[in-house]
């Protein structure tokens, strides 16, 4: 009977269909072409040993959007949303090649150029997209302005920031410090995945260990009771718009390291959707309420697969976005609440013949 | 068996790790009011629920007028002919009267929805319930009661056979209950067969003609209602004796005791003009008054949830002045909500958590309970309190409304309050649950803790209030000892504006 039961929540909990979805297109994949799913071990020209494969290209690429979907999981979990996410990438950095400007660089060392305290590069775009997460927060918070609307100002304003910043010019630099963020690798593990670990794990654990994670589910549920109860939902909201701008800063800094480039029109562009997508498909409801990281977490990594997958079927660019919706329907169907109920009762009742069967 | 409309046989359903109902017979014939009664928890709604299709039973059979049927969604229930009134009132507050009354089946015209029909139809049906308002007023103008009304009259037009009301007059007064009771009747003498979900015996008596008790998912019997009483009814729902609740007794209040809260001249204008009251330690202080006098906006300046536009409020010595519920729970008060799904739960979080809510804002979410911690305040409470659940972490939302009652009751009484806020605690709530949070009140003022009590109960009150504040027209209209109270002396404060402003 109690594994019966275990059974079932785990057959309607959403994050179990999003793992399934994940390996089904894994599957797929390894069929199509069998060395989908191969790691080896390559010796680069200077002699490090980097990880190789599609599986850690995946994690390696998806981990701007995990990144983000972070925070987006408690704003969305608070009922709001934040589509300035991608405005902020391009806006951490701007200011982060604006810092590494190629003309006024100082030679160092052969190979090296630097001005400024290389801190600067990552903290200062850092402290702008928390600022901004602050000012998306007080316009929801504070001013109760609907959460699409406060944030569309930074979607729109942001990129001009970037422009501003860098005065329409797109800089490039060969830092190496700065260069090994997006592309450097530890223990032959590609650096964005470690940071993305750390992020995760860091959010889970305040998440978790404080009663945060209570109290954003608590207001996204029932914001009344929240406040009779004495909780300040003005604080809690606030605290996850500032994140998410905290995140999507980080999420900057490993994209223009990739691209060794700062690009305002393009950076970014897109990511608050696929966000969004990243913690709907990990189980999340964009109602506001209950919510899982870890969930958002496959969530990316789904979205980041069916993009590798469409590159490997040699479809057509053209045709790419067209064929990843059709994937993500399908996942999104899986999950449907008639759907995982449908599974969920038909696997108890044939349980519940057997049970008959063995009293029989 | 002339005349059986509806037959339910041997009906089943279970939800996980729950029997919600466990072979119960229902039948129903035309042209009766037929009760269903039983506490939270009976299976009351769950039976209703399987009827109309929001659920699917596990086991039994329907037969309405001799065919099976197996509705699969409240729409397919409404197309066989069984119509459901809910207590909450399940309208587009934004659409009008008649708009509400024809959504979704609007007679069409030449390809065009015809309004002129609508609306006609509509002003007639709600005349029908003997109300003449402008049925093209959006519904939000106009009160619950009339709100209730537009939501049968859009059953009855769908030419229902069966109509199910849920608990339709837990948010009407005596006169707007009465008017819907001569509905009832005139609907009944026209054939149909009405069920009737309340939670007040007295209009079981005066209206129904047949009554059906459920415990705990069975069922106990069917009755005639002219052949029963009520302490044979209350007995057979509750499964014990009734003298529970006639055992009580106030706690007694001691001489000189403290005074805990104080507040004087508090005022929003349009809400509540100007009151003064103070509560002692160990006192149970009772609200009485009609809905609307100002009751709950008292209360809830007391607590911080509204601003008070003048006056002070001091607790325990200290003046609050942040008006936020927060502070007011620093300063160590507590405050259960009138709407308990609005302002109480939070429903889909556990019954820990929702116990350890105010602990945990108390302590700011940076310092969170241990999870053994929360686990034990739940456990301890769960047992004190004798909440039903098979363990904690249930969620609230699918608790009967006297487990959700004691939730958030828990939950206060978790932050060892010295003065406690009662709004309607057991309004909606079973014989059972409402002895028990009685005794609860009356213990913990024994135990030192004042309490403030509003119900619209007056027998209630008066059991329970060594002191009663009664309000009427926004305003304190007079105190009364609660020691030897009538209720008549109530109701003649409520009633006698005239003489007591002639008398001033």
């Amino acid at each position: 009977m109690k594994h019966g039961l275990k059974w079932e929540t785990l057959l309607r909990s959403k994050l179990f269909w999003a793992v399934v979805a994940e390996l089904l297109i894994l599957l797929v994949g390894f069929i199509i072409r069998p060395d989908f799913l191969n790691i080896q071990i390559r010796t680069l020209e200077d002699g490090t040993r980097v990880l190789f494969g599609t599986p850690i290209d995946i994690l390696n690429r998806s981990s701007e959007i995990t990144i983000i979907a972070m925070g987006m999981t408690l704003v969305l979990a608070l009922g709001g949303t934040d589509i300035s996410v991608g405005a902020l990438v391009a806006v951490s950095g701007a200011i982060a090649l604006k810092f590494l400007r190629w003309d006024v660089l100082v030679y160092t060392t052969p190979g090296d150029y630097t001005v400024m305290p290389f801190a600067y590069a990552l903290l200062v775009p850092l402290a702008v997209c928390t600022l901004m997460g602050l000012f998306n927060g007080t316009l929801v918070a504070r001013l109760k302005i609907q959460p699409i609307i406060a944030t569309l100002i930074l979607m729109v304003g942001g990129r001009g920031i970037a422009q501003i910043v860098t005065n329409g010019k797109q800089f490039t630099t060969q830092y190496t410090p700065f260069k090994f963020i997006g592309n450097g690798s530890i223990l032959g593990i590609p650096l964005p995945i470690i940071i993305t670990l750390v992020v995760v794990v860091a959010m889970l654990v305040f998440v978790r260990r404080t009663s945060y994670g209570m109290f954003v589910e608590a207001v996204g549920i029932n914001p009344n009771a929240s406040r009779v109860s004495g909780l300040r939902s003005g604080v809690i909201i606030m605290i996850a718009y500032i994140i998410t701008g905290l995140l999507s800063g980080i999420s900057g800094l490993i994209y223009s390291s990739r691209i060794i480039s700062n690009d305002s029109n393009n950076a970014g562009l897109g990511y608050e959707m696929d966000a969004i997508l990243a913690v709907v498909l990990g189980g999340t409801s964009m109602t506001g309420g209950k919510f899982t990281l870890m969930g958002t977490v496959v969530g990316s990594i789904i979205i980041r697969t069916i993009t590798t997958l469409v590159f490997y079927f040699g479809i057509v660019s053209e045709a790419i976005m067209a064929f990843k919706a059709l994937i993500i329907a399908g996942v999104i169907v899986l999950q449907s609440e008639p759907v995982r109920r449908a599974i969920a009762r038909r696997r108890e009742r044939r349980q519940m013949n057997l049970g008959g069967e063995l009293h029989a | 068996m002339n005349g059986v409309i509806l037959d339910m046989k041997g009906i089943d359903m279970a939800f996980p790790g729950v029997k919600a109902l466990d072979g119960v017979d229902f039948s129903l014939r035309a042209g009766e009011v037929h009760a269903l009664l039983g506490e939270n928890g009976a299976g009351k709604s769950t039976l209703i629920k399987c009827l109309t299709g929001v659920h699917r039973m596990d086991k039994g059979t329907i037969l309405l007028d001799g065919k099976k049927i197996q509705p699969s969604s409240p729409q397919d229930a409404q197309h066989l002919g069984i119509s459901t009134v809910y207590q909450e009132i399940n309208l587009c507050p934004n659409l009008t009267v008649a708009e509400n009354i024809f959504i979704g089946r609007q007679p069409m015209k030449g390809g065009q929805i015809d309004w002129k029909t609508i609306n006609r139809r509509s002003q007639e049906l709600m005349r029908l319930m003997g109300v003449n308002i402008d049925v093209t007023l959006p519904l939000t103008t106009f009160s619950i009661a009339i709100q209730q009304m537009a939501s049968i009259a859009r059953a009855v037009d769908i030419n229902a056979r069966v109509l199910i009301l849920d608990e339709p007059t837990s948010s009407l007064d005596e006169h707007e209950v009465a008017r819907l009771f001569e509905v009832m009747r005139d609907l009944k003498a026209k054939g149909m067969g009405i069920v009737f979900i309340t939670h007040f015996l007295n209009q079981v008596f005066e209206i129904a003609d047949r009554i059906t008790v459920l415990r705990n998912g069975r069922l106990v019997g069917e009755y005639m209602a002219d052949k029963i009483n009520k302490l044979e009814l209350v007995t057979y729902m509750i499964g014990k004796d009734i003298n529970i609740i006639y055992d009580l007794k106030k706690a007694p209040q001691e001489e000189g005791a403290q005074v805990v809260l104080e507040a004087s001249n508090l005022g929003i204008s349009g809400k509540v003009e100007d009151i003064s009251l103070h509560v002692r330690e160990g006192e149970l202080v009772g609200f009485a008054g009609l809905l609307g006098s100002g009751r709950t906006e008292t209360a809830e300046m007391l607590f911080g949830v509204l601003k008070p536009q003048k006056g002070s409020i001091t607790m325990n010595g200290e003046k609050l002045s942040a008006s936020s519920p927060l502070d007011s729970i620093r300063r160590k008060m507590a405050f259960c909500p009138e709407d308990r799904k609005r302002d109480g739960i939070v429903a889909d979080l556990s019954i820990r958590e929702n116990i350890a809510l105010a602990c945990q804002a108390l302590r700011g979410f940076m310092h969170p309970m241990k999870p053994q911690e929360q686990q034990e305040l739940a456990d301890r409470f769960i047992k004190l309190l004798s909440i039903q659940t098979p363990n904690a972490e249930k969620k609230v939302g699918e608790l009967s409304g006297g487990n959700q009652q004691k939730v958030i009751l828990a939950r206060w009484m978790a932050t060892q309050p010295d003065l406690l806020i009662l709004d309607e605690p057991t309004r909606g709530i079973d014989v059972g649950a409402k002895a028990e949070i009685q005794r609860l009140m009356l213990e913990m003022c024994k135990d030192g803790m004042g309490i403030i009590f509003i119900s619209s109960e007056l027998d209630e009150i008066i059991r329970c209030a060594n002191r009663i504040i009664v309000m009427r027209d926004l305003e304190k209209a007079g105190e009364l000892d609660g020691e030897d109270c009538q209720q008549a002396d109530i109701l003649a404060i409520i009633a006698n504006e005239e003489k007591e402003e002639a008398m001033t």
